[in-house]
């Protein structure tokens, strides 16, 4: 656990962000793993039918990744206490070996004694597929920022 | 007849509870590509997210509620809230209870809100996730 985590933390401290592939393969095992085995994340033919554009990454796969960014930074993920996001855009996975790059991005947007606020963004193809998202966490220690500039 | 606005506080039984396993941990990590420390060793804790995993037969429970005529291909995960009391463990047995909180019907449409609650088997709060799920009444596209 990074106990410095707290120190230098500000309104607008930007996260190290994180860029991540998604493939059919991390369709495929994230299906396995969360037991949601709909169609649509690994069938081009259900998509379709569906009305998709293509096969399309569980809206979960999504949220979870972009927690990374949070708890990378964190480092114990026990101190996320809440955690929202907005499925605005599906992200339609290619059937080849690169499949789409996601990019997750974090910046602290509030601070409130021990609490935190992390708002987070994650782009695909130039496009927001989360909205509104925003992650609190309890850094345990009161962040001392400046509640006033200068 | 279909879901309305009616619907609203109706509560279902809980589920079957849910043994985390310390396995189902590491196999959900590395899905999410996750390394975090915690989500591995002796007494691991599981990636947040993981609700979603509990979350799944409960909200299964209520799109298969004959009386609301709900079509499992034409519903969209709108948005989603997680609310941790503490994390996940390996070894807890969790009690999942889904109950409608708001429901908002629209020509051709409906938002349903749900809320699940997960407690271990003593009662005591782990996490609680509503979802707002958005359902079309004719088939989509």
């Amino acid at each position: 656990m990074k106990a410095t985590v707290a120190e230098g933390v500000e309104v607008g401290t930007q996260l190290p962000s994180l860029s991540v592939q998604f493939t059919r393969e991390r369709l495929v095992r994230y299906a396995g793993a969360s037991t949601d085995f709909n169609p649509i994340h690994y069938s081009e033919h259900f998509a379709g039918q569906a009305g998709l554009p293509g096969v399309i990454a569980q809206g979960m796969l999504t949220m979870g990744t972009a927690l990374r960014v949070v708890s990378n930074w964190v480092g114990d993920p026990a101190r996320v206490t809440s955690y929202f996001v907005r499925f605005t855009r599906p992200v339609v996975v290619p059937d080849d070996a690169d499949g789409v790059e996601v990019e997750f991005t974090g910046h602290v947007s509030g601070i409130e004694g021990s609490l935190v606020t992390v708002s987070i963004e994650a782009i695909s193809d130039g496009q927001r597929v989360l909205g509104a998202g925003r992650v609190e966490v309890d850094l345990g220690v009161r962040v001392p920022h400046r509640d006033h500039e200068g | 007849m279909a879901i309305t606005e009616a619907h609203a506080g109706r509560r279902y039984p809980p589920n079957e509870p849910y043994q985390v396993s310390a396995a189902k941990i590491a196999e959900f990590a590395a899905a999410l590509g996750d390394d975090n420390p915690r989500y591995r060793g002796e007494s691991p804790i599981a990636p947040p997210t993981f609700a979603a995993v509990i979350s799944a037969p409960a909200w299964n429970q209520l799109f298969g509620d004959p009386e609301l005529e709900l079509s499992r291909e034409r519903i969209v995960h709108g948005d989603q809230r997680f609310t941790f009391f503490r994390p996940f463990r390996a070894g807890d047995l969790v009690i999942a209870t889904v109950s409608i909180d708001k429901v908002r019907v629209r020509t051709g449409s409906a938002l349903v809100s749900a809320i699940v609650d997960m407690s271990s088997r003593d009662g005591e709060q782990i996490c609680s996730a509503e979802a707002t799920f958005y359902h079309a009444r004719q088939a989509l596209g």
